[in-house]
């Protein structure tokens, strides 16, 4: 602020002055106006003082308002963005390590780099992002090795309003409670559970394009659309079983969408499948999921057989969090339509392909202690699944499954089960986890194992 | 150009002859040889499969051990034939029985697969690439048509009234070339078995059934269902019951890849006989045991795998046969060992867990197993009926790892003579000719109304 330097009355009292001296300067009373001259030069010293100190206040008024633009300056282009590829990227990741020993067959014992995937996102703008994610599986990636390199998700994701989005490309379809969120330290126990393994395809994803959003009452919704499953590449007479341990249960697609679904790998498009997913999240710490999906598929070549068949899967679940408990349920359930000429065909063939296939599990952990981040969270699980659950073209008396010995003398696995598993996740922070857990099958007892894995996401 | 009348009139001729030909389908050169629907390549295969006189003992064609009605087999053990070869069995005995020539254009050629599994070919040990390989060499064979040369064939060739349609398909100049006009004579023959619907119908009841047109009784649907169950015959695993590709050809009932099954030795075939010594047999072993084993993909009749290092696991192994028309092709095996299928199949369920039933067994009860297979390449492989477990750490080639030959010597075999017969029933529905008009006139031989002892 400019102080008044300059008094109005004190410029009206020197104008005057001035004035008075100007004027009596023809008077012959020279010794009367004396007085008035020294105070005229008394004054007029004082106004040269005010000059001065006006000049340097002026000039210092003038470097504050060049020091402030040039803080204006700074600042704004501090605001503004710079051309850094960086400012937009996203990247993310996470890795499991396994140690799953059979108790009854230790010989079988297998540790494994299960996973390593790591994620790049990028945002266009406020509405259009894109996320990728790549994963390699089985530690070596080769025409000789067991691992596989591939690509889970590539999409685009753009919102148009408050409410609703679209996305499309390679994305993971939204059932259940580990489809979408499979990293090692969103679920307990050292892997996936059978029934979002088995029925629920793991991991699930499919190519098209989906529409969804969030209600203000907080249920979140998605429709889509997009390729099927293939079942023309059914294998329908393994010589000996797929699978011979838990490991490879879930690893060698046993189930039934598990084995068939494409990948978007030079997917067969002629056939195409619809789902929605209704998620309720409005109460804190509760989550209550339903998904329906139903498409047609390529059938395999059978004459006077069908050319397409109807694969259907439904799922509901409930996920509840009051205080350090996690208590979560789900059930699925599929089918597939057409299957009696195929079975017909090729009766005593040692994997039909099932009418029907259902799973539920129950699930509760508990967080017994924690301190700073690090967290333990024992957890007990009972499952139920069957990937056979019915068949249509076997003729009566004749059992769906092989009924001897393998060629290694074990029992061929029954395509049902009933599973305890018990363990604890330790969290060291809550992106790096410890998990050990036991399984213990009731009917396939020679799967029963030991587990321990290292998990982490970032 | 200007053409005259009569020119032009035969080039009318011609284009008519190619439009009439464009009409109809897949044939080489375009034309059809009117009477038989054949090609003309074909048409002079099926001529000469049939003429003895291409023979040096003026009495054997292809059709005398690929007989029609027996699905182009002879029904011996091994065939005869050679210099002296007098119908149906005087003159030098062969080594192999006569594989059928049914489905046989379906073959893929010789190959090794990605992960190194022999594949295709033709004979019993693949050594002919091709089809037409395989027509040719019968030719010149000793014990076979005896021809001592290319030259002599065609020497003879000049003798026949189909000369004329060999020259007008491949030149008069190929007759100077003796080794090339055999391989044209051999592609003709070629062409007869790919085109003609007499080695491949597909009629049997089973193409029928899956056809929705005939029905499986309840004993052939049991012996399917054994068929396919990896836990029991296990069969459909080198011999497929489904389409191989998707749908686009039916099942041909073999995977076209090797198997060594250590089927005991023939003493019934001349060659085997070590008291004798025939000049046409490749003699090739001084073990002690035998002087000639028939060794399969590694030898002695086909010479260029050889049988060491990596290949000497491939020793006495055999091309798996379609099993379309099997009840048709009595004896078999490569040897010719199996005079029924009832003994065959008992041979694959119980030849591990009742050896002294099918391998030389002494006082003692010694058994040597595999008999017909070089100690080496784990022949000649003594265990002990007394002694249980005395068959447990078998080593060689002979396939002891799939089901059903994974059994040991006192376990249960995985089919029950009752199930044998089930699947002999079945393997019966794969006999051609069934017509779903007059099932009743559907002929089997004797040996698929039999039933195990």
């Amino acid at each position: 602020m400019t102080p008044n330097l300059f008094p109005k009355k004190l410029l009206i009292a020197a104008a005057a002055m001035s004035l008075a001296g100007a004027a009596s300067a023809a008077d012959p009373n020279a010794a009367a106006t004396q007085p008035l001259e020294q105070k005229i030069d008394s004054l007029s010293q004082q106004l040269d003082t005010l000059k001065a100190q006006l000049q340097q206040l002026k000039s210092q008024n003038d470097a504050l308002a060049t020091a402030q633009e040039r803080q204006e300056q700074q600042t704004a282009q501090a605001a503004q963005p710079h051309a850094s590829p960086f400012d937009n990227l996203s990247l993310w990741g996470y890795g499991e390590v396994y140690y799953t020993r059979p108790i009854h067959e230790t010989e079988k014992t297998v540790a494994d780099l299960a996973r390593a995937v790591f994620g790049i996102g990028y945002r266009f703008d406020d509405k259009t992002r894109f996320n990728s994610e790549y994963e390699v599986e089985h530690g070596v990636t080769s025409a000789n090795d067991p691992g596989e390199f591939e690509v889970e998700q590539l999409y685009v994701d753009h919102q148009f309003n408050r409410w609703a989005a679209v996305e499309g490309g390679l994305f993971l379809i939204p059932v259940g409670l580990i489809n979408e969120h499979h990293e090692p330290t969103a679920f307990y126990g050292v892997q996936r559970n059978f029934v979002e393994t088995l029925i629920i395809p793991s991991t699930w994803r499919e190519g098209g394009f989906a529409f969804h959003g969030n209600t203000d009452f907080g249920l979140d919704w998605n429709v889509g659309l997009t390729t099927s499953v293939n079942l023309s590449h059914w294998e329908g007479n393994p010589e000996d079983p797929i699978y011979s341990t838990a490991l490879e249960l879930i690893n060698e697609g046993a189930g039934p969408m598990a084995g068939t679904h494409q990948e978007l790998a030079l997917a067969d498009a002629q056939h195409l499948s619809q789902y929605l997913s209704l998620v309720y999240r409005g109460v804190p710490g509760l989550e209550i999921g339903a998904f329906g999906s139903t498409g047609t598929s390529t059938s395999p070549t059978v004459p006077d057989g069908p050319t397409s068949q109807r694969v259907s899967l439904w799922e509901g679940h409930v996920r509840w969090t009051p205080g350090r408990a996690d208590l979560s349920a789900l059930y699925a359930r599929g089918t597939i339509g057409g299957t009696g000429a195929y079975n017909a065909l090729s009766v005593g063939q040692s994997n039909p392909m099932p009418a029907s296939f259902s799973g539920y599990y129950a699930q509760a952990a508990y967080s017994v202690w924690q301190n700073e981040t690090y967290r333990v969270a024992p957890f007990a699980r009972w499952e139920r699944y069957n990937i056979g659950q019915s068949f249509e073209g076997i003729p009566a008396g004749v059992s769906p499954y092989p009924t001897g010995p393998t060629s290694t003398g074990g029992p061929w696995p029954q395509p049902y089960d009933r599973v305890w598993t018990y363990g604890a996740n330790f969290y060291v922070t809550p992106n790096v986890v410890l998990k050990a857990d036991y399984q213990s099958f009731q009917n396939n007892s020679d799967l029963s194992r030991f587990d321990l894995g290292l998990g982490l996401a970032f | 150009m200007n053409l005259n009348g009569a020119s032009r009139a035969g080039l009318c001729a011609a284009l008519t002859a190619v439009l009439l030909a464009a009409g109809c389908g897949g044939n080489s050169n375009g034309k059809v040889a009117a009477a038989t629907g054949l090609s003309p390549a074909a048409d002079l295969g099926r001529q000469a499969f049939s003429d003895v006189a291409l023979s040096a003992s003026g009495t054997q064609s292809c059709a005398s051990c690929h007989i029609a009605s027996k699905a182009f087999t002879d029904g011996q053990v091994v065939p005869f034939g050679g210099l002296h070869f007098v119908p149906p069995a005087t003159g030098d005995a062969g080594l192999r029985n006569t594989p059928t020539l049914m489905y046989a254009s379906y073959s893929p050629d010789f190959f090794f697969d990605t992960d190194g599994t022999p594949t295709g070919g033709f004979f019993r040990d693949g050594r002919a690439a091709t089809l037409a390989d395989q027509a040719q060499r019968p030719f010149t064979t000793s014990f076979k048509m005896a021809n001592a040369s290319p030259d002599e064939v065609v020497q003879r060739l000049r003798t026949r009234p189909y000369l004329q349609q060999f020259i007008d398909l491949y030149g008069a100049d190929s007759l100077n070339n003796p080794e090339v006009a055999v391989g044209h004579l051999a592609e003709a023959l070629a062409a007869f078995q790919t085109e003609d619907e007499s080695f491949h119908p597909f009629t049997s009841k089973y193409d029928f059934w899956q056809a929705g047109r005939a029905t499986l009784t309840q004993q052939e649907l049991n012996g399917l269902r054994l068929y396919n169950d990896p836990t029991r015959g296990n069969c459909a695993a080198c011999h497929p019951s489904t389409s191989a590709d998707g749908g686009l050809t039916p099942p041909l009932f073999t995977d076209f890849t090797y198997d060594n099954l250590g089927v005991p030795r023939n003493p019934n075939i001349p060659a085997n006989d070590d008291a004798q010594t025939l000049a046409y047999v490749p003699y090739n072993s001084a073990d002690g045991a035998h002087k000639y084993y028939d060794m399969g993909l590694c030898g002695p009749l086909r010479s260029d795998l050889g049988a060491q290092g990596a290949n000497a696991s491939l020793c006495g192994a055999f091309k798996v046969p379609t099993l379309r028309d099997i009840a048709l092709t009595a004896p078999y095996f490569h040897n010719g060992e199996f005079p029924t299928l009832q003994e065959a199949l008992s041979f694959y369920v119980t030849r591990d867990t009742d050896p002294s039933r099918w391998y030389p067994t002494d006082g003692a009860g010694n058994v040597t197993k595999f008999d017909d297979l070089e100690a080496v390449y784990g022949g000649e492989f003594v265990m002990n009926i007394n002694v249980l477990g005395s068959d447990a750490n078998y080593v060689g080639n002979v396939n002891t790892v799939e089901i059903p030959y994974n059994r040991k010597f006192g376990q249960t075999a995985s089919l029950s003579p009752a199930d044998i017969d089930d699947v002999i029933a079945f393997l019966c529905t794969l006999t051609d000719g069934y017509d779903p008009q007059h099932p009743e006139n559907y002929t089997l031989p004797a040996q698929c109304a039999a039933t195990s002892p």
